[in-house]
């Protein structure tokens, strides 16, 4: 049994359970007071609304603020037999299953070289961020010329080589691999700034040593990169599927609320948007947010707990 | 030194967050209104009014100044939000009382707000008004804001569905022009002359748009989409199955429009703007982007649309209302008032902004775009079938563009597409009683 | 050796840019579109170089839309934002990562949950508190929503928990406290961190749209994302003005980036001291 003895604490001696210091008791005090502004701003601006819309979830035909008439479970019942949930949920997961592995491995990649030393780095690094910043409108106006089944890029290019394109955008097969090959594209940025931020800290001196001992890139990269920057790729590995599970705004640019080719590539949240503030039908809307809350805490639980197993803290 | 000071910056942030978190009480939004609305007193007042059209703003705003003109201690602030988030922000607005005074409405969300008493009720008012008569503008167009037997709004203006034409296509061809003379048989007929595939130029435009597309066709042959007394839907009509499968065939069978595929890739004015369908069906609305397009402007004009067994052009328009809440209520309709007068309708015609709904006053705008042959619109005003609505429409709209969409895609024939949107719709119109 | 890195290098380089290709490709788009007519704009098939180049798309759409009250409130709203967001999620990523607090697993919970629901949700009951401070129609609305950031808190959580302990304890036995420990020691230890936060909020006020043109009213009071979108009508939408008020608007932040960049180079050069 470990007794903390400090000058001032002799009544810790004392007592059975000297667990709680009047140094810990500091520590608590400093930890309470530095994340009050974050958790109190968080709960007004944001977990009070959650709230809000777990209400409405239980109510029908509410607006402009009234929830309307009290419905219990009947908006989460009906979410449970509707096919459009069922199809979307089932999109949401393979878009997420396949768009995330392969936008962190390229992103890793790319920040990986970016952090050599080569020539016009800061160049390469602007250009790899520009689709972040590059306006929503063009990028969508972009992507549908690309995908544009008669005069699109990529048609054009396939049929170089003798292959006829398919309808990218409205066909059941290749409509979800566009929204995909959108969304690794456009995560690629992101995830590179914060994988540069995490390689930057990892201490030259390992590298160092390992060229002494004559490693070779490869060596180096799984040796000494990859476990030093998984805290990093936890946070980007996290991050990238909350916000995968999550896509919509290019479903809604490029498919619209009508376009043939929806009901291969809506979401859960694009089905959230459509019937809250499209089909005036706040409570079943909300009842979809929830659900898709529900995946992802249960998704997001389990990464924490697996952290331990693969996440190496220095 | 840097410490220091981004130490002091911290606790000037979190001290300056805290107070201001914590502090809560409405401090009040700044006006310059008085607290209660006075009816005889000159205060100053000053309303908001919002659009969402940042090209009508000069005509609301000249609308505006030559309000104040007669009424000086009025003044009118016009705040423009892009259609895409005005609804947003309007039910925003409203959760949190704070709709503007005045406001445009459109007929989608009329009923929403209406029946939450969102809306000032202007009947009594209307009655009493010297300067608004209700018999000058469409009757259509009334009742589409009328809920109960009271009135909401008053109408701002109308729009109607014409078709356009690529003179170039058909001079290519030798064929003459559209005119009023046109129906079913010849477009399709034209339609097919003109599709070239080689050239991959289309006739006609068959979309999968209702307002613009295929309502029109329903009305032509005589069937409906809602009944008149908004409680069943048309489309298990046999005329209105029949319109419906002659636009299907028209990408289907006859391949004289690009196929709803296509579309999704493509949109109808795109093709009409880029020469490569010589026909297709555009609202009043698109006046000023075509306009505003060189090779439109230079090779294409309008005329009426075809008809079937009858003569019908879908239109629409929008109102102007107050909110049931605003704090100048006499001020506020004075300005709807005046809204509805002639002067003002004369002002937005010749300011360009939208086809007055004020009888009479269509030539200021027709005169205003000289470029095209706009008197088609008004013209069709007198066979005019006002936008279909009902409380629900926001769930029946989307079940009419599922089944639409699988019909126009070939998934499911017209017969079978359109009695299963009948079934959905009468389900959802039933759930209004 | 040389040789071997040289051709390292140009093999790099090849790698890069044919991925730098397809990342260019929207500018490129929104450059061509900002210089075309409107009728060249909407042309099928698409051109590539402009027909004809119409530089008065840039000044139309200046004169259109006060762009230098869009910058400014831009700069302010990304200032506070930065600043707020920084500094508390900073504070309370450091506690989340390096006290053992009790709540302390159920308190991040909270955090992270805010990540986990769609922004829409936020909007109306957002305006109703904007609302009741009176902060309808400011600058202070736009700031607002940005004060506080969950993702901030997580990533700096992330690099304050790759910290080595031996640092800490060591001040610890110097008799520090744990603010002196956080804001003398810590801190400027994630400084990369920092800088990627700074660019992340940065990033995210400058695109958000919804949100300032639910909460502010007049066209002076927007910043440069929703400032633009009102080039947006209900049916058409001038995109060569809208791609040319776009180009406009990237320039702060590509500047921003451009700058913070740097800051990741000088990174390199301080990091090895740290043991």
């Amino acid at each position: 049994m470990n007794t903390n003895i400090s000058k001032n604490n002799i009544s810790s001696i004392v007592t059975k359970e000297p667990k709680v210091t009047k140094k810990k008791l500091q520590d608590y005090g400093w930890a309470y007071l530095m994340i009050a502004p974050t958790i109190i701003g968080l709960i007004i601006l944001n977990i009070w609304p959650i709230f809000y819309t777990l209400n409405l979830s239980f109510h029908q035909n509410g607006d402009f603020g009234s929830s309307g008439q009290f419905v219990g479970l009947a908006n989460y019942k009906r979410l449970l037999s509707d096919p459009n949930v069922g199809s979307a949920t089932l999109n949401t997961f393979k878009y997420t299953l396949v768009s995330v592995p392969i936008c962190i491995i390229l992103s890793l990649l790319i920040a990986v070289l970016l952090n050599t030393k080569i020539k016009g780095k800061t160049i390469y690094r602007t250009i790899y961020f520009l689709p972040v910043i590059a306006a929503p409108a063009a990028i969508a106006m972009v992507w549908k010329w690309l995908f544009n089944a008669d005069f699109g890029l990529i048609n054009y290019l396939l049929s170089l080589v003798g292959i006829h394109g398919p309808n990218w955008i409205t066909s059941p097969d290749t409509a979800l691999i566009s929204l995909i090959i959108i969304g690794i594209w456009s995560g690629i940025g992101y995830n590179m700034v914060i994988f540069l931020a995490g390689l930057q800290d990892i201490p030259k001196t390992f590298y160092e040593a390992a060229d002494i001992d004559g490693a070779g890139p490869f060596s180096k990269f799984f040796n000494i990169t990859i476990p030093l920057i998984s805290p990093t790729m936890f946070f980007v590995v996290m991050t990238s599927i909350i916000s995968s599970l999550q896509v919509f705004d290019y479903i809604y640019m490029l498919w619209g609320t009508d376009t043939i080719g929806l009901e291969y590539t809506q979401s859960l949240v694009f089905l959230f948007y459509k019937n809250s503030f499209l089909m005036n039908d706040k409570g079943y809307g909300s009842a979809i947010a929830m659900f898709l809350l529900v995946i992802i805490l249960i998704i997001t639980v389990i990464q924490l707990k697996l952290q331990k197993k693969w996440v190496h803290y220095q | 030194m840097k410490r220091n000071f981004k130490k002091l910056i911290a606790i000037a942030l979190s001290t300056a967050a805290m107070i201001t978190v914590l502090s809560g009480c409405g401090s009040e939004t700044t006006s310059d209104a008085p607290k209660k609305s006075d009816t005889s007193t000159k205060q100053p007042v000053t309303l908001t009014y919002a659009i969402w059209d940042k090209n009508q703003e000069p005509g609301m705003k000249a609308i505006a100044d030559a309000f104040t003109q007669e009424n000086p201690n009025i003044k009118v602030k016009v705040e423009v939000t892009p259609w895409n988030q005005y609804w947003t922000k309007l039910e925003a607005a409203a959760t949190g009382g704070e709709l503007p005074d005045v406001f445009w409405m459109h007929v989608n969300n009329f009923l929403k707000y209406q029946s939450n008493g969102l809306l000032m009720d202007i009947t009594d008012r209307l009655k009493d008004s010297k300067d608004v008569d209700l018999n000058n503008f469409p009757e259509g167009l009334v009742d589409l804001y009328t809920a109960d037997e009271k009135k909401y709004a008053i109408p701002k203006d109308y729009d109607t569905i014409a078709l356009w034409y690529n003179k170039t296509l058909f001079d290519q061809a030798n064929i003459p022009y559209p005119d009023d003379t046109w129906d079913w048989n010849k477009l399709l007929e034209v339609a097919q002359k003109l599709t070239d595939p080689s050239k991959g130029i289309y006739g006609f435009s068959a979309p999968q748009i209702d307002q613009e597309g295929y309502w029109n066709f329903i009305y032509q042959n005589g069937g409906y989409v809602i009944s008149e007394d908004r409680k069943k839907s048309g489309y298990d009509q046999e005329a209105t199955k029949e319109a419906i499968q002659f636009y299907a065939d028209l990408s289907l069978k006859y391949k004289v429009s690009p196929t709803i595929q296509q579309f999704a890739d493509t949109s109808s004015n795109q093709y009409f703007e880029s020469g490569k369908t010589a026909m297709c069906l555009a609202g009043s609305w698109m006046i000023s982007e075509f306009g505003a397009n060189d090779y439109v402007k230079q090779n294409c004009d309008l005329t009426v649309i075809p008809h079937g067994k009858e003569k019908a052009s879908i239109y629409n328009g929008l109102g102007n209302a107050v909110s049931a809440k605003t704090k100048h209520p006499e001020e506020a309709w004075k300005f709807l008032e005046f809204m509805g007068t002639k002067e003002a309708n004369m002002i937005q015609g010749q300011k360009g902004a939208a086809i007055p709904a004020y009888k009479g006053c269509e030539s200021a705008w027709i005169d205003f775009n000289k470029g095209f042959n706009v008197k088609a619109y008004s013209d069709m005003l007198e066979y005019g079938v006002i936008y279909q609505n009902s409380k629900t429409a926001p769930k029946w709209s989307e079940s009419q563009k599922t089944y639409m969409t699988k019909i126009l895609s070939g998934q499911v024939s017209v017969e079978d597409g359109c009695n299963q949107l009948a079934k959905e719709m009468n389900g959802f119109l039933d759930s209004e009683k | 050796m040389n040789r071997k890195k040289r051709s390292n290098h140009i093999i790099i380089h090849i790698i890069l840019i044919i991925g730098a290709i397809g990342m260019l490709l929207p500018l490129f788009w929104m450059l061509k579109t900002s210089l075309v007519s409107l009728a060249e704009s909407t042309k099928i098939p698409p051109t590539f170089i402009p027909q004809e180049f119409m530089w008065s798309n840039y000044s139309d759409v200046i004169n259109l839309l006060p762009f230098g009250k869009f910058y400014i409130n831009t700069l302010l709203m990304i200032l506070f934002r930065v600043l707020g967001s920084v500094f508390f999620s900073a504070m309370a990523a450091y506690a989340f990562a390096r006290i053992k607090f009790p709540g302390r697993n159920l308190l991040f919970m909270i955090v992270l949950i805010q990540l986990m629901v769609p922004s829409q949700i936020f909007i109306i009951p957002q305006y109703m508190l904007a609302s009741k401070l009176g902060w309808l129609n400011s600058i202070k609305a736009l700031i607002m929503p940005g004060i506080v950031s969950a993702f901030g808190t997580f990533l700096m959580r992330q690099f304050f928990m790759n910290i080595p302990d031996e640092l800490e304890e060591a001040a610890i036995l110097d008799g520090c406290n744990r603010w002196q420990i956080f804001s003398k020691i810590m801190l400027p230890l994630t400084k990369s961190g920092m800088v990627s936060l700074a660019i992340f909020t940065a990033l995210f006020a400058w695109k958000d749209l919804m949100w300032p043109l639910v909460v502010n009213m007049s066209i002076d009071k927007m910043p440069l994302s929703a400032g633009l979108a009102s080039l947006q009508g209900q049916y058409s939408t001038n995109y060569p003005q809208l791609m040319a008020g776009s180009v406009i608007a990237i320039l702060p932040m590509l500047i921003i980036f451009i700058v913070f960049q740097k800051q990741f180079i000088e990174g390199i050069a301080t990091t090895g001291s740290k043991n």
